[in-house]
């Protein structure tokens, strides 16, 4: 019974997506709605473990993203001509992209941890700006050029299994990483990882002198974000749209709407990210839709009213309204 | 053999020498307190002792152990607690959460897993009285429940010296006469060496320490049983200047 009732906390988001799954199966024209928020949701679980856990905040973080599009692409590219792969590409494709984030992320977790707040934000900045121009300016991949593998995937595939998986399965795989984002941050909480990462969010000094090792924490959920962030590149950018080129995936302006997802919904809570990926998701689609061209300026100023109203977010308001009600074993 | 030893330890920021060639010995289950006026050089010399700075000159022993180089992170759990002078709990975390997240890193022993530490921390919460505070989030507790919180905390770390960082500064007079006799029993049961650090209360160390180091300007000047040390001349001139020598003469 204790071993179940550790998991309710899962029930509210597992809910959410099942209601957005058959939302966009079963009503027609929603799917391209649904996936995007799918996306939007799974970032923001992503990016929680690591920014919403520690407090740091990476503005690097669509790097992990872009490395995990090149995972992918590089293989289809490189195995295409291989006859018989078929699926196992894909699967290859994905153990590329977490071996591309989870070295990227050691690599820059190694130097950049070190160093605290504002400092740290600078330079991951610069770490998602070099790498860009790295790969444009040395020719790797392609260079600027990018990679395109539309052929490849079909020669692969076939061009119907392809075409389903760019407009469905994909969606369905990037689902399946929020879910799995979802259950791992969970583990977390539960474990002495969370009570870790909480210590160090509210006070490094004090949980340095309590005996915690904040390096080695602060590793663990910059490297479980990343890989995240590198399974959600290949799925949601490369597998969608089977092209990459180094401005569009090293785009800082993910890495903003991933921060902003996250604290809408709530820093360091389960559920926070899926509500605010939501939120954020809808209001930018609907805003673009009925008043184009002015999303943002309308944007700009409900994000600002909803963070000083609730500035632990919304279910971080949630969590403390409900706290000694039995809605609290599902809001955490 | 003494629990802890410093020997000729010096800490330098740059040109300023805040902690001067200090030697000391604190013994296991001994009552310290640590005095001198601002900026003596008390809490670097209690940084140095768990680790936050590294001494340029001088080693420290500890239990036995040269832990001079160790960063903070692993001479916790060989039993080095610690209380800081304003609160610095994890304020979004409950007290219960606070206290067991002591009992979970702070000790030697691998195997303390969650559910442990926070049966550990209700047995702490309960010594130390604050239990009806348990659930609640420690950034909204009072100073004084914050300060009983934080001692929780160092407790469920089973430490063997337990450094206070003028634990007792702004609080009532009643409180810290309760709050002493408090740690004082628990320290007496676990065989806890406590260093407190005291700039202002006096009153908080005489009734607690058995010894007292006194620093000035980051070199030890007294190091001598409570009573001797208080009535020291060289303590006296620190802390009023020099005695006039006329009353002497007349009296």
């Amino acid at each position: 019974m204790k071993t179940i009732s550790k998991y309710y906390p899962l029930l509210p988001v597992l809910a959410v997506y099942f209601i957005m799954f058959l939302v966009g199966k079963n009503v027609s024209g929603m799917w391209q709605l649904v996936a995007m928020l799918l996306f939007y949701c799974a970032l923001g679980q992503a990016f929680n473990i690591f920014l919403g856990m520690t407090g740091y905040v990476d503005f690097g973080y669509v790097a992990f993203m872009g490395v995990g599009t090149y995972g992918m692409a590089v293989t289809i590219t490189q195995l295409a001509h291989v006859e018989g792969l078929g699926f196992l590409v894909i699967t290859i494709g994905f153990l590329m992209a977490l071996l591309f984030s989870t070295l990227l992320s050691l690599a820059v977790g190694a130097v950049a941890l070190r160093l605290k707040g504002a400092y740290f934000a600078i330079a991951t900045i610069g770490v998602n700006e070099g790498l860009r121009f790295f790969i444009e300016g040395a020719r790797i991949w392609n260079g600027s050029e990018g990679l395109i593998f539309m052929a490849e995937l079909n020669q692969i595939l076939g061009r119907k299994t392809a075409s389903a998986l760019a407009t469905f399965w994909a969606d369905i795989m990037v689902l399946f990483i929020a879910m799995s984002a979802a259950y791992v941050t969970l583990l977390f909480m539960r474990s002495k990882i969370g009570y870790a990462l909480t210590a160090l969010r509210e006070d490094e000094e004090a949980a340095k002198v309590m005996g915690i090792n904040v390096t080695k924490y602060k590793i663990i959920a910059f490297i479980t974000s990343a890989c995240f962030a590198g399974l959600l590149g290949a799925a949601s950018w490369a597998l969608k749209t089977p092209y990459v080129f180094p401005p569009e995936v090293f785009e800082i302006h993910y890495t903003i709407e991933a921060i902003i997802i996250v604290l809408l919904g709530g820093a360091g809570t389960l559920l926070g990210p899926v509500i605010g990926g939501l939120i954020y998701g809808l209001s930018k689609y609907y805003l673009s839709i009925y008043m184009p061209g002015f999303q943002l300026l309308i944007f700009a100023p409900i994000i600002i009213v909803i963070i000083v109203i609730f500035p632990e977010g919304i279910i971080g308001m949630l969590k403390n309204r409900f706290k000694d009600t039995s809605l609290a074993r599902f809001i955490i | 053999m003494a629990l802890l030893e410093l020997k000729n330890v010096t800490k330098e920021f740059g040109g300023l020498v805040a902690v001067n060639q200090v030697s000391l010995e604190i013994d296991s289950g001994e009552f310290v307190g640590i005095v001198g006026p601002n900026g003596s050089g008390k809490t670097t010399l209690f940084n140095v002792i768990n680790g936050v700075f590294f001494p340029e000159k001088g080693n420290i022993i500890f239990d036995g152990v040269d832990i001079t180089r160790l960063p903070p992170f692993k001479r916790a759990p060989l039993g080095i607690g610690r209380t800081f002078q304003i609160p610095r709990p994890f304020s979004s975390a409950t007290v219960r959460e606070n206290v067991a997240v002591g009992a979970m890193f702070g000790t030697l022993s691998k195997k303390v897993n969650v559910d442990d530490s926070l049966e550990i921390a209700d047995q702490i919460i309960d010594r130390i009285g604050l239990h009806e505070y348990t659930g609640k989030q420690a950034g909204t507790l009072t100073p004084v429940e914050k300060k009983l919180m934080e001692i929780a905390r160092a407790l469920a770390m089973k430490p063997k010296l337990l450094l206070m960082d003028e634990a007792m500064a702004g609080m009532h007079p009643n409180d810290i006469d309760q709050m002493v006799d408090l740690i004082k029993k628990i320290a007496l049961e676990e065989k806890i060496a406590i260093v407190s650090m005291v700039e202002h209360i006096m009153r908080a160390v005489v009734g607690m320490v058995e010894k007292v180091i006194v620093l000035h300007q980051g070199s030890k000047i007294v190091d001598a049983p409570t009573k001797e040390a208080l009535e020291d001349p060289k303590v006296i001139e620190v802390y009023l200047g020099h005695p006039p020598e006329e009353t002497h003469a007349v009296s």
